[in-house]
């Protein structure tokens, strides 16, 4: 069914069309003593969306960095387009639970960073950034500062700024964890918008269960001491998702079957203490 | 008209009747009072050639017009501004290496925040033999006053530039110099500013002092001539151009923070 929506534009040769967006093999992560995650192998396709979702401290945000190549995995190997992954890779984006925007740049500036550091020119700047500040719904506070707009105004720019640089793989760390339940909501179905008209490899970690049914093609469940993938969940249900798609019998069953999956491991977690 | 609305324009009103407790009427009737009863004391108890506001104010004119006054002022102010700028430059250097290199901070750490604890006016005679009574030795000071607290303010801001802003800078592949001057220096300016600050009231007086020691001509040598002339007054129209020029810089620095920085401190 993904095939059908591949298109010709893609810009990927006869060879790559066989291989992942990304390989994932064997990855393991070790903090001096704490082992975090170990033996991760996730393949993930052109314009998948994968969720990755477990309880805290699994590793997950991690496992996102080291897909963006901020982090060295200690283990394993992580392959980008055929390509193994040395550091933060041109076509790959990330949008930040902190957000990261800089507080001294307006919104345009903070859209154009990456643009800026990529070396395009002022005039195809201006117009990339025009473009992504109207597409996340922002257009008329360009020149607004982080700290006067709100924070759901500015994780739409910071999905902006990743926009901008046209990424073929969008990494979402926990984007909407930091802003308030309805904020939330509205962010998810745009972002939902904003992917059906440009769609990309996306790989979305979360601890909404939700979110991540709502999101994913896959749900990719992390889980133990040291977590390592405990299940990959299919999520059949039809694009485009839309507030309907909450309402769906089918999508309940998944929400449930992710939550009794994550329950034990989500209530032990509770009641940890440190030692 | 409400009644509600009447009433608050009665109370604006008397508000502006009663402005006589504003902050700004305040200020100026304390400041007379204060000049009437400095100009008192000395009239009833002092020799004439103690300074007092009336005779200050009638050698103002003529001493700010002096040629030679004014050719004092810039030696002294220009000394300033030189050997802050000597230090901006060197400080900020010097302490972003320390806050962003580690074993630049272990090594030097130590002895930057000895030397800044070191009273310059301690190690002034010292200077002065080194670079010799004249106006090197005045700049060497400026320099010592200013260089330290600017350096460990550096530090400080470089050090403590968020993670979150260098990891979004590593993730879009900014390069080193691009992360210096698009992050680190941004982040830091607060506390650039903030030493800045500091150092330029310890140069200012670090600037007078070399003066009164070495005697070359500058504003502190100016105030030490006539006050020991018995020219009281011209002696304070120097001390008066001085505060202006720390009050001055506070004015600048406290505007450049407002208008450059307004995501300080909101963020």
């Amino acid at each position: 069914m993904r095939a059908a929506t591949e298109t010709k534009s893609e810009r990927i040769s006869a060879s790559a069309e066989a291989q992942p967006r990304i390989r994932i093999s064997r990855a393991g992560m070790r903090y001096d003593a704490a082992q975090v995650f170990r033996d991760i192998d996730l393949d993930i396709g052109n314009r998948e969306v994968v969720a990755i979702i477990g309880p805290s401290g699994c590793g997950k945000t991690t496992l996102l960095r080291c897909i963006d190549g901020l982090l060295p995995l200690t283990s394993g190997e992580l392959r980008l387009e055929g390509e193994p992954v040395r550091g933060p890779r041109e076509g790959v984006a990330m949008v930040f639970q902190h957000f990261g925007l800089f507080p001294w740049k307006t919104v345009a500036q903070n859209v154009a960073y990456g643009l800026k550091l990529a070396g395009r020119g002022a005039d195809a700047i201006a117009a990339k950034v025009a473009e992504c500040i109207e597409l996340v719904g922002l257009a008329g506070f360009e020149h607004y500062y982080p700290w006067q707009i709100s924070g759901g105004m500015q994780q739409r720019c910071g999905l902006a700024r990743a926009l901008a640089v046209e990424p073929r793989v969008l990494l979402m760390d926990e984007p909407f964890g930091a802003v308030d339940a309805q904020t939330r909501e509205i962010l998810q179905f745009e972002l939902l918008k904003i992917w059906e008209m440009r769609p990309t490899t996306m790989v979305f970690v979360t601890h909404s269960i939700e979110e991540a049914v709502l999101m994913g093609d896959r749900i990719v469940v992390l889980k133990g001491r040291p977590s390592t993938v405990h299940e990959v969940v299919e999520v059949d249900l039809p694009r485009p998702r839309e507030r309907r798609t909450l309402t769906l019998p089918r999508f309940a069953q998944l929400r449930e079957h992710v939550w009794s999956t994550l329950m034990a491991e989500a209530l032990r977690a509770e009641y940890e203490v440190r030692k | 008209m409400s009644e509600a609305g009447a009433g608050a324009l009665q109370a604006t009103s008397r508000r502006r009747r009663l402005a006589i407790d504003s902050p700004v009427v305040l200020k100026a009737i304390a400041g007379v009072l204060l000049l009437a009863l400095w100009e008192g004391v000395v009239r009833a108890w002092a020799p004439a050639y103690v300074a007092r506001p009336t005779g200050i104010a009638r050698v103002f004119a003529a001493v700010i017009t002096d040629p030679q006054f004014v050719a004092a002022a810039g030696a002294t102010l220009g000394a300033v501004a030189l050997g802050l700028t000597i230090s901006l430059v060197a400080g900020t250097a010097v302490g972003f290496a320390m806050g962003r290199i580690a074993p630049v901070e272990w090594s030097l750490r130590y002895y930057v925040n000895s030397l800044f604890a070191t009273p310059m006016v301690a190690i002034l005679p010292l200077l002065a033999l080194w670079f010799g009574y004249n106006g090197d030795t005045r700049l060497a000071v400026v320099v010592f006053a200013s260089f330290f607290s600017i350096a460990i303010n550096a530090a400080d801001g470089a050090r403590s530039v968020p993670a979150e802003f260098l990891e979004v800078a590593r993730a879009f592949r900014a390069r080193p110099l691009g992360m210096l001057f698009e992050v680190i220096v941004p982040a830091s300016l607060p506390y650039l500013i903030a030493g800045l600050r500091l150092g330029a009231g310890r140069a200012l007086v670090g600037a007078v002092v070399a003066e009164y020691f070495v005697s070359i001509p500058g504003l502190g040598y100016y105030i030490l001539y006539n006050s020991r002339t018995f020219r009281h007054d011209e002696a304070f129209v120097g001390v008066l151009v001085l505060v202006t020029t720390g009050v001055g810089f506070e004015a600048i620095t406290r505007w450049l923070t407002r208008r450059f920085l307004p995501w300080h401190r909101r963020t």
